[in-house]
């Protein structure tokens, strides 16, 4: 379960294209911060790419903005639940 | 773990039971544990014990039915969160028909990057395909959100 990081960019500097194909894992941070630096600094410089980042970057805004709010109580009951396990042990056979 | 219990189950007290189920099982196997990745290691947790309890109400299902069935569909068959009733409330509607409008594949994997916070390898190891193929549902996914939304000017820059 080892985690993998998205494709290493070419240095000192990537192509539009080569941008693209990682623009997705950039936006989700999933990108390790050398290749982030790399887009970062495309990005100040490419309008063009920029502007695609942008409408990427609010396509992922608008459908994260519909996270469903589930309240704090279950979460308060589950992390009850995990105090009581660790102090008392297992309650039942799961 | 609870956001994703509540995917699969598609209610709230099936889902703390399988969270509590599942927080149980870790317990006993923590001495087994390599202290790497603990939110991969409780997901995992997480789906085999959600695997189990379907298996135990429907055991006439196959193995590959029952992973086919996560988390795109539940016990029911309905269609997973987005387009559940539980979260019909919450949704916008163009976002909502959208993300209604999309694979049970591409909608799996915006519930679980996008809306549940997991990340490529997390929603890799959850649905059992590589990351390659998570990205690439993903990256399809959006693009198929996003000619909706265009469609209806929500992803103007120019404003």
């Amino acid at each position: 379960m080892r985690a993998r990081r998205a494709r290493a960019l070419p240095t000192p500097t990537p192509s539009c294209h080569q941008v693209a194909t990682v623009l997705q894992a950039y936006l989700d941070g999933e990108l390790g911060p050398k290749d982030a630096e790399l887009v970062a600094e495309h990005l100040e410089h490419c309008e063009r790419c920029e502007v695609e980042a942008t409408i990427v970057g609010r396509v992922i805004e608008v459908i994260r903005d519909q996270r469903p709010d589930l309240g704090a109580e279950p979460f308060e009951r589950l992390a009850g639940f995990v105090d009581q396990l660790t102090r008392d042990g297992c309650p039942r056979e799961p | 773990m609870y956001r994703v219990a509540r995917r699969l189950t598609r209610n709230g007290p099936d889902a703390e039971d399988l969270v509590q189920d599942a927080l149980v099982r870790a317990y006993r196997a923590f001495g087994r544990f390599d202290g790497r990745y603990p939110r991969a290691w409780l997901l995992t947790i997480l789906r085999n014990t959600h695997i189990n309890q379907l298996r135990k109400r429907r055991p006439d299902l196959l193995e590959d039915e029952l992973a086919q069935r996560l988390p795109a569909r539940g016990e029911d068959g309905r269609l997973d969160g987005t387009a559940d009733q539980a979260f019909r409330g919450d949704l916008d509607p163009i976002v909502r028909d959208a993300l209604a409008s999309l694979s049970g594949n591409h909608r799996a994997v915006i519930a679980l990057i996008d809306l549940d916070g997991l990340t490529y390898q997390e929603t890799a190891d959850f649905l059992g395909v590589p990351v390659g193929t998570v990205m690439s549902r993903l990256h399809r996914a959006r693009k198929k959100v996003r000619t909706r939304l265009e469609a209806n000017g929500i992803t103007e820059v120019h404003r």
